[in-house]
């Protein structure tokens, strides 16, 4: 199964849940920041015109998670972008840590062009888990709107 | 009556309810709700759980409270106010919430809907045009870090200084537009950078602009009402719904980030890592408090911009100056908050969150205009049904900290909404109603449909009957700008 997600209808009444799914930490990763970018605006309608690295070290997988999840939301308002895709690639290391390097491509918010949707404020803790489940990693997100 | 919860709940009144200390381990104070019995049994399980975890939390004084518009939050529930005593309590972002002063702007014109609705069209184009609204709009105020600085210290005063604003806006603002001991070197660079472009915007979810009007059978008290600006004959009023966007969001996430440590060097332990907190007192919790009260100012700043820009849009489709139009504020006021205000146990940090500070009659924090009247008090409803101006209460002093509900309260996700109704659709309804929407997001407009609210008249009538907040009008909507 490809990383996926799929929007929680119940658990946040004012905001936006959704729980991502992946084979491995970096679809886990993967399948988040997916979820984050479809919830901005319909990456369909991004160009790539924009590009961002992101290195991360933490010292849990929920802990990188939750840092790659906000520098998407950082980096929305900093440089006022939405995005076409993001790649990630996650990995511990013998002394514990874990570290992330990914890329975020996306452009220039223009809502002549894109179809933009919902305004993420912050990656919340409310409820927030990252668990490996069956072989699959899976990691449940509340967003505040 | 079923609840959702499996707590002992005590009717105290038909408005009051009461959940005792002996329902969770840890609980201080007892909580108590404000709702009719329909409200109360339409709660969702979130807000019982989440008022007691609340109701735990050190130095909390007298009771946990959960206003009507009530629904689940992150740590507090939306609608939940708690004062905690300065010298052994704590303060929380979580009290707070992402959107620091977040809040409602209410301003009065000499128009009538008989003026307005043949150029309706032409002032929500005017309307959307200057006022960026949708996800990261950026402001046509252009700040370099001093000038940013300077709006985190002084506000909506800073606006005025610049000619975005009048001077007597100012004293019709909650704190003036200003709060003291803002500190921006409390401050993160990131929080800085998600802002600094996005002073006059009002951003996305359930922010708004609207043209409303005041029908004269639906003003209920005359006298506080002519006091307040308001003369009916369907009056054309303008609301405006937003915080401190980006940078505000920051400074929260920063601060939850940063307090799961300090909680941990102070022996905190909280029931939900929303909770995150430090003592009042302690280093951290100055630092919050600092931090917050820049973005609160940034917040004040943002809504008086887009002030002006109503102004100047209203005076360009009208072709006359805002000020021959009556374009005057009634008042500006936050409802996610945390603040030090006094009541009769002295000194009390008050955490606002998705609540209206209700100040009664007499209270020195208020301006001369209002002293007689009470606070007004601007609860806005979903955008298909309207919102109210009201007056704070001596009773709400003795009871709620000063405070009241905010708005109607969600009973509906986001995606449930969307399911249920498109956007298109919410548009052509409210059109045919007579409401010009425009919108930055269709999805977003589905998102803020009206069934996916509580009836506002109901939320505004408990507060009223249980003598908290006191209506004034209310204020139907003519024109909506959606972000």
């Amino acid at each position: 199964m490809p990383p996926s997600f799929r929007v929680l209808d119940d658990i946040a009444i004012a905001d936006i849940a959704f729980e991502a799914i992946g084979n491995s930490p970096s679809e886990l990763c993967l399948a988040a920041a997916q979820a984050l970018i479809e919830t901005l605006a319909d990456p369909r309608t991004v160009t790539n015109t924009w590009h961002q690295t992101i290195e991360l070290e933490n010292e849990t997988l929920a802990e990188i998670l939750f840092a790659w999840l906000s520098e998407l939301v950082y980096w929305k308002d900093a440089d006022g972008v939405v995005f076409s895709r993001a790649s990630a690639s996650v990995h511990s290391e013998a002394s514990g840590l874990w570290r992330l390097h990914g890329e975020l491509v996306g452009e220039a918010i223009d809502s002549t062009r894109q179809h933009l949707r919902a305004d993420v404020k912050a990656v919340t803790k409310h409820l927030y888990d990252v668990r490996q489940d069956d072989r699959q990693w899976k990691a449940t997100v509340v967003l505040d709107i | 009556m079923k609840l959702n919860t499996d707590m002992m709940v005590h009717r105290i009144s038909d408005q009051i309810w009461e959940i005792p200390t002996t329902e969770k381990d840890g609980m201080r104070v007892p909580a108590r709700l404000y709702a009719t019995e329909s409200i109360l049994s339409d709660m969702d399980r979130g807000v019982f759980e989440q008022i007691t975890n609340v109701a735990c939390l050190p130095g909390i004084r007298r009771y946990a409270l959960c206003m009507p518009d009530g629904h689940w939050g992150y740590g507090f529930p939306i609608g939940g106010v708690a004062a905690f005593d300065p010298r052994d309590g704590i303060i929380s972002p979580g009290g707070v919430g992402y959107d620091v002063n977040c809040g409602m702007r209410l301003m009065r014109t000499d128009l009538t809907l008989s003026d307005v609705r043949p150029r309706l069209e032409s002032l929500m184009t005017e309307l959307f045009r200057k006022v960026p609204a949708g996800v990261g709009a950026r402001g046509s105020v252009r700040l370099n870090r001093r000038d940013f600085d300077d709006v985190m210290k002084k506000g909506a005063r800073w606006c005025v200084e610049r000619g975005y604003g009048w001077t007597e806006d100012l004293e019709r603002i909650e704190e003036r537009g200003c709060i003291a001991g803002a500190d921006p070197s409390k401050v993160s660079d990131r929080a800085v950078e998600r802002g600094h472009n996005q002073l006059g915007t009002l951003g996305s979810g359930n922010h708004y602009l609207e043209v409303q009007v005041v029908l004269n059978d639906r003003i209920f008290d005359l006298v506080t009402a002519a006091a307040l600006g308001i003369h009916g004959h369907d009056q054309i009023v303008v609301m405006v719904h937003c915080g401190s966007r980006g940078f505000g969001h920051q400074v929260a996430s920063d601060y939850l980030q940063s307090f799961e440590k300090a909680m941990r060097r102070h022996g905190i332990t909280v029931k939900d890592p929303q909770l995150a907190c430090a003592p009042f007192r302690s280093p951290e919790g100055q630092d919050y408090f600092s931090a917050m009260n820049c973005a609160a100012n940034n917040a004040f700043a943002n809504r008086q911009v887009i002030t002006h820009h109503i102004r100047e849009s209203f005076a360009t489709v009208f072709e006359s100056s805002a000020e021959e139009l009556g374009m005057h504020l009634i008042y500006d006021v936050a409802h996610n908050i945390a603040k030090v205000e006094r009541y009769r146990e002295g000194d009390l940090v008050v955490h606002r969150k998705g609540s209206t500070r209700a100040f009664g009659p007499g209270r020195v924090e208020l301006p001369e205009l209002y002293q007689q009247t009470g606070q007004p008090v601007i609860c806005g409803g979903s955008m298909e049904t309207g919102s109210y101006l009201l007056v704070g209460t001596e009773r709400a002093m003795d009871e709620t900290f000063g405070s009241t509900m905010h708005g109607s309260g969600r009973t509906m996700s986001r995606a449930q909404a969307k399911k249920t109704i498109r956007g298109e659709q919410v548009r052509k309804q409210m059109e045919q109603r007579g409401i010009v929407v425009k919108t930055a997001s269709l999805s977003g407009l589905a998102e803020e449909a009206g069934l996916a609210y509580k009836n506002i008249s109901d939320v505004v009538e408990t507060c009223d009957l249980a003598g908290i907040t006191k209506k004034v009008a209310e204020l139907r909507p003519i024109g909506n700008i959606k972000g």
